[in-house]
């Protein structure tokens, strides 16, 4: 019952359209001015603990060093080296964006802003080079998608967070901790190339089939010059995992350091940002993390009411009484978060969804960090289903297509995404082979 | 006026915070790394950094509190919109001005408990005691940080303050929704150096429309 009120309340402040953080909050007060005698001065303290720690303080640092090189000149130098490398080959130019899509998201950690930044001198080019529209809308906006996967993954490192301090059990009644920021980063990596190497050949296959333009191929000078132009703001994930693997920097450390060398690189080697454009990137990264802090202090006050009235631990035991076993909890996980991607910023779901659904896939005797990479490759396919992925939304914008309409050329990419989810979804040796060879 | 200044104070807060924490981490995390060359290392070793993660957890929490504020005024709150945008504008209008005075009501109410907060852990004391001089009886002196060794209530007054500035924001920003209809809204897409895709371009190129 208590359940039911909760999240009706909740559903019901998130549609006025109120910051998702302010329905949060809201919810939870309500919830405690009413219905139970839990001191409302702990809520005042948890405002305050619910961001103190060091982990989460990696949020800012990696959105501070993703704004630095969110610009086009970084998005032009990433495509320039992909066209030099597969341009050549069937839909070279497709493939070149679902690359350059990938690497620039992987750095940049905004999808919304991928799709801008590599859609906006792609598409152009693509469609003078006789592509259809369609066709580079599709690719472009379900690449975009990809720089969740990959490190350093801002999505990865709140569900470390929002996973982190509960008591949760197993199967069998032991105890299971959340997955490190590190283990997660590295087990994204294999499923991120799975995926882009899949829509790759998506592209490649459609291109084949209707003859769309090979590039000419470029010889290996120009591929150098290409690779390092670029190399500089690959190096950022060198230095990411690299220093978190190797041990020398702890993952919020590193991210500190990469803001830094995002400074370095955009400023003084790129050229991309003038010194005098520095406090503007400090002052967004500065409201972007606010906005996502904000939303953590009052995810951290949710989890604590669903905690305090036991709801997940309620849902486990009704998921097992009912006899639903691992497979029909994990397409009923997959199926709640599509839904909820349709309307809800992937970091917000990630910080409501998973301590609500850990507990659960924990006592399922789910691996965390399998969990998280299938929350991850959720939100991806989440950015790009209609009626109202993100993606779609600002491919949308850029393009000038309708929502319809863009949704039909997306189509042939989002139902490869959607095969590849159930795949990760069901086989969980593809997100743990690489963490288990490098952590045991 | 005084709304201008309050608005430079905050953009400039956040700005500093948001630099200051990446170079006081960055410098710790070279400090570590000194310590192991040789040269440096006897000189380097004197220097105590041990206050740097507690330092940058304190302004990163400040930043979040009155970044939050900012975000009010610059309309960088994510938000479920699907509803309001399917609403006829005269429905969906008293949802937003709901949603913009809830915001103002929970923030009051935040900023309230924290005032509490902050003056029960410590304010009170240094107040009375410390800065008046009185006798204050059984209050009790607050707590200090591990690290730094400054007096939490310091600290945790970014609750207070941040909470009620991000109200008086909401209060501003539905006020002047009632007089214009506009609220405020970020562009999370924008990428600083693309051009804009002109749409005689593609279709003069060749491109299909459908």
């Amino acid at each position: 019952m208590n359940t039911a009120i909760i999240f009706i309340l909740l559903l019901a402040l998130m549609l006025t359209g109120m910051p998702i953080s302010i329905s949060l909050g809201l919810t939870v007060l309500t919830f405690l001015f009413t219905m139970t005698d839990v001191p409302i001065e702990s809520v005042a303290l948890k405002l305050f603990t619910g961001i103190e720690k060091f982990e989460v303080m990696a949020i800012p640092f990696f959105i501070l060093a993703g704004n630095f090189l969110t610009h086009g000149g970084v998005a032009r130098r990433m495509i320039n080296f992909c066209t030099s490398m597969i341009g050549h080959w069937y839909g070279g130019m497709g493939l070149a964006g679902v690359l350059a899509c990938a690497l620039f998201a992987a750095i940049s950690g905004s999808s919304v802003a991928t799709v801008v930044a590599v859609g906006s001198i792609m598409l152009p080019a693509m469609v003078k080079q006789g592509y259809p529209k369609k066709f580079g809308a599709g690719v472009i906006t379900t690449s975009g998608a990809l720089g969740i996967l990959f490190p350093p993954s801002i999505n990865l490192v709140i569900y470390s967070i929002a996973t982190t301090g509960m008591s949760v059990t197993g199967p069998k009644g032991e105890p299971v901790g959340s997955a490190s920021v590190g283990a997660l980063f590295l087990a994204g990596i294999v499923p991120g190339l799975c995926l882009s190497f899949l829509l790759g050949a998506t592209t490649w296959y459609r291109a084949k089939k209707f003859d769309y333009p090979r590039m000419q191929k470029a010889t290996w000078l120009e591929r150098w010059r290409a690779f390092r132009d670029c190399m500089w703001g690959l190096l950022l994930i060198v230095v990411v995992i690299g220093g978190i693997y190797s041990g020398v920097f702890t993952p919020t450390e590193a991210a500190a350091v990469a803001a830094v060398y995002a400074f370095v690189i955009s400023v003084f080697v790129y050229k991309d940002l003038k010194l005098s454009d520095v406090p503007k990137s400090l002052r967004s990264a500065a409201a972007m993390s606010s906005m996502l802090l904000y939303i953590i202090t009052n995810a951290v006050l949710f989890s604590f009411l669903m905690t305090s009235e036991q709801i997940p631990q309620a849902m486990a035991s009704w998921m097992t009484s009912q006899g639903f076993g691992l497979v029909v909890f994990l397409l009923l996980v997959n199926i709640i978060l599509l839904a909820a991607g349709n309307f809800m910023d992937p970091a917000a779901i990630v910080l409501i969804m998973a301590p609500i659904l850990f507990p659960v896939a924990a006592k399922l005797g789910v691996d965390p960090i399998h969990f998280g990479i299938l929350m991850a490759v959720n939100m991806e396919v989440g950015l790009c289903h209609p009626p109202v992925g993100l993606n779609l939304y600002v491919a949308s914008g850029i393009t000038k297509m309708g929502i319809t309409e863009l949704t039909v050329a997306v189509g042939p990419w989002l139902l490869t995404m959607i095969g590849f989810l159930v795949v990760v979804t069901f086989w969980p040796s593809l997100s743990l082979w690489l963490p288990h060879l490098l952590f045991k | 006026m005084l709304n201008r200044v309050l608005n430079h104070l905050e953009e400039w807060l956040i700005t500093f915070l948001m630099g200051a924490a990446t170079f006081v981490i960055f410098l710790a995390v070279v400090h570590r790394f000194a310590s192991g060359i040789p040269v440096v290392q006897d000189w380097v070793v004197k220097i105590n950094v041990s206050w740097a993660q507690e330092l940058c957890i304190y302004m990163f929490v400040w930043m979040a509190k009155f970044g939050a504020a900012y975000g009010v005024r610059a309309g960088t709150h994510v938000g479920v919109d699907v509803l309001v945008r399917a609403l006829p504008k005269s429905k969906a209008n008293i949802l937003i001005m709901f949603g913009l005075l809830a915001g103002a009501v929970f923030t009051g109410i935040v900023g309230t408990l924290g005032a509490r907060f902050v003056w029960e852990n410590g304010f009170h004391y240094a107040l009375m005691h410390d800065w008046l001089g009185r006798d204050v009886g059984d209050v009790p002196e607050g707590p200090t940080s591990p690290d730094l060794e400054i007096s939490t209530w310091i600290a945790y007054s970014c609750v207070p303050l941040g909470s009620y500035l991000m109200c008086f924001r909401f209060l501003q920003v539905a006020w002047g929704f009632a007089k214009t209809g506009e609220v405020p809204h970020a562009d999370h897409g924008h990428v600083e150096g693309v051009d804009e895709i002109d749409e005689t371009d593609l279709i003069a190129q060749g491109g299909d429309r459908t």
